[in-house]
C-alpha cells in the first residue's frame, strides 16, 4: 500500500506541474493534469501487474 | 532614431529580466514566478517541487555529487538531475543531508527518483519563468 501511495503522490505532483506549464486555460490545465495523473497511475499499475507474472 | 534606441533598451531590459527570473527560479523553486507577480503559479509549481524534494529525502533518497562517480558514469547524470533543485541541492550537500546511500530502506529507490524528478521539474520551472520574463508566455 505504501508503494501505491508513493505512486499516487508522484503522479499528482507531476500532473500539477505538467498541467500548469503545458496548457493555457484553467479548464485545459485541469483536464491535462488529470490525464497525466491517470496515465502515470495506469501505466504504473499495468507494469506492476505485468511484472508480477514474469519470473525473475 | 530615438524610438529605435528606446525599443532596443526595452528589449535588453526584457532579456536581462528573463535571464534573472530563470536563474532565480532555478536557485529557489517557485521564486522566479513570484518575482514576476505570478503568485498562484509560483506557489503551485514551486510547492509541487518542494513537496517532491522533501518527500524524496523522507523516503531515504540520495543526492549525488556532480563530481562523484560512486554509481559509475550514471552518477554524473544523477548529479546533474539533482542539481536542478538549485540552492536546495547545494544546501543539502553542504550540510550532509541525504548524501548517504540508504538502500536498506524499502523506499530509498523511490526517494532517489523523487529527488531527480524534482530537479528535472525545477529545470522546467526555470525555463517557464524565463519564457514569461521574455514575453513568450502570458
Amino acid at each position: 500500500m505504501t508503494h501505491f501511495l508513493v505512486l499516487l503522490l508522484f503522479a499528482a505532483l507531476v500532473g500539477i506541474v505538467f498541467g500548469v506549464v503545458g496548457r493555457d486555460t484553467a479548464r485545459s490545465r485541469t483536464l491535462y493534469g488529470v490525464k497525466i495523473f491517470l496515465e502515470f497511475v495506469g501505466v504504473g499499475v499495468g507494469l506492476a501487474w505485468l511484472l508480477y507474472w514474469i519470473p525473475i | 532614431m530615438a524610438e529605435t534606441v528606446s525599443v532596443n533598451v526595452r528589449n535588453t531590459n526584457s532579456t536581462m529580466w528573463a535571464w534573472l527570473a530563470g536563474l532565480v527560479g532555478w536557485a529557489v523553486p517557485g521564486i522566479g514566478h513570484l518575482m514576476q507577480g505570478r503568485v498562484h503559479r509560483g506557489l503551485l509549481l514551486g510547492g509541487a517541487v518542494w513537496v517532491m524534494f522533501i518527500s524524496g529525502i523522507l523516503l531515504g533518497g540520495q543526492l549525488y555529487g556532480i563530481l562523484s562517480s560512486g554509481a559509475g558514469v550514471l552518477s554524473y547524470v544523477f548529479g546533474f538531475l539533482n542539481l536542478g533543485t538549485g540552492l536546495l541541492y547545494v544546501l543539502c550537500q553542504t550540510l550532509g543531508i541525504a548524501t548517504e546511500n540508504l538502500s536498506m530502506l524499502a523506499t530509498s529507490e523511490y526517494g532517489n527518483i523523487f529527488l531527480m524528478v524534482a530537479g528535472l521539474l525545477n529545470y522546467l520551472l526555470a525555463l517557464d519563468a524565463f519564457d514569461i520574463g521574455a514575453g513568450r508566455k502570458l
